[in-house]
């Protein structure tokens, strides 16, 4: 007769590392902050906030959320790839992610010189002031994602890569949010 | 679900939104579509990218707390409309 393993109860159920975790809640808890403070604002000035948000480029933010939603799917997947003990295939998947951030990033800094180049910065309205907090914000997690993923696809261990797709995936969900709250609604 | 299909739907959610959006309307309707879609995208992300799927009590109380973010901003975005 086989004995089942108990599952797993309480902090043991939590997939991957407890401190990302801790990261990825405190994470959330401040860019959740920022947004519900940004819909705040916006109450006081709803005409002004949708003037600036009609200088935003929605299109090009669209194409980078597919960027990075297709990004933390080949995250997912070298994950997948490490419990296989697929060292190639995984660093080639976390190669591509990290890649995509780069593309993510590139698209990004074309919109801030757009901005820019358009007389627009962080004192022009508070809705940009918003903006560039936000975005900029998260540009640098993409950042720090990236070289995340560049650090355990070197060491390529199973539970190292679970944690850093683990921060990236935060990256990805912080966006998904951010995105439509931002760019979308008016 | 798998990787592939969190992928897929996540592509399908984010194209849904923005195409609502492209259309030009606003009011209620617009918004708290474009924010249930919003809701659904972190779902997804949540359960099968991050894995609480596999964590059903992890999974509920992650899922209780974006309810009340995504009511909180639905209910701001809806008052500015």
């Amino acid at each position: 007769m086989t004995t089942l393993a108990p599952r797993p109860r309480g902090i043991e159920a939590l997939p991957g590392d407890l401190m990302m975790w801790v990261l990825i809640v405190s994470e959330l808890a401040v860019f959740g902050a920022g947004l519900i403070a940004f819909l705040a604002v916006r109450l006081t000035d709803p005409l002004g906030f949708a003037q600036a948000q009609a200088h935003l480029d929605a299109a090009a933010a669209g194409i980078n959320t597919m960027v990075l939603v297709t990004s933390g799917w080949l995250a997912a997947l070298a994950v997948r790839a490490a419990e296989a003990r697929r060292v190639a295939r995984l660093r080639g998947l976390l190669a591509g992610a990290a890649l995509l951030g780069v593309v993510f990033l590139w698209i990004k800094w074309q919109e801030y010189a757009g901005k820019a180049a358009a007389g627009i910065d962080f004192e022009t309205h508070a809705f940009f002031t918003f903006y560039y907090l936000l975005t900029g914000f998260h540009a640098v997690h993409v950042v720090a994602g990236i070289v995340i993923l560049a650090l355990v696809g070197w060491n390529a261990a199973p539970r190292t890569v679970e944690t850093g797709a683990a921060f990236w995936h935060m990256v990805d969900l912080v966006w998904v949010l951010l995105f439509p709250i931002l760019y979308l609604l008016r | 679900m798998s990787a592939t299909r969190a992928w897929l739907a996540l592509l399908a959610l984010s194209a849904v939104s923005t195409a609502i959006a492209w259309q030009g309307g606003a009011g209620m309707a617009v918004t708290l579509a474009i924010l249930v879609l919003a809701w659904a995208k972190a779902q997804v992300i949540l359960r099968s990218y991050l894995g609480l799927a596999q964590a059903p009590e992890w999974s509920r109380g992650f899922a209780m707390v974006l309810a009340l973010f995504m009511l909180g901003a639905m209910g701001l975005a809806v008052a500015a409309g």
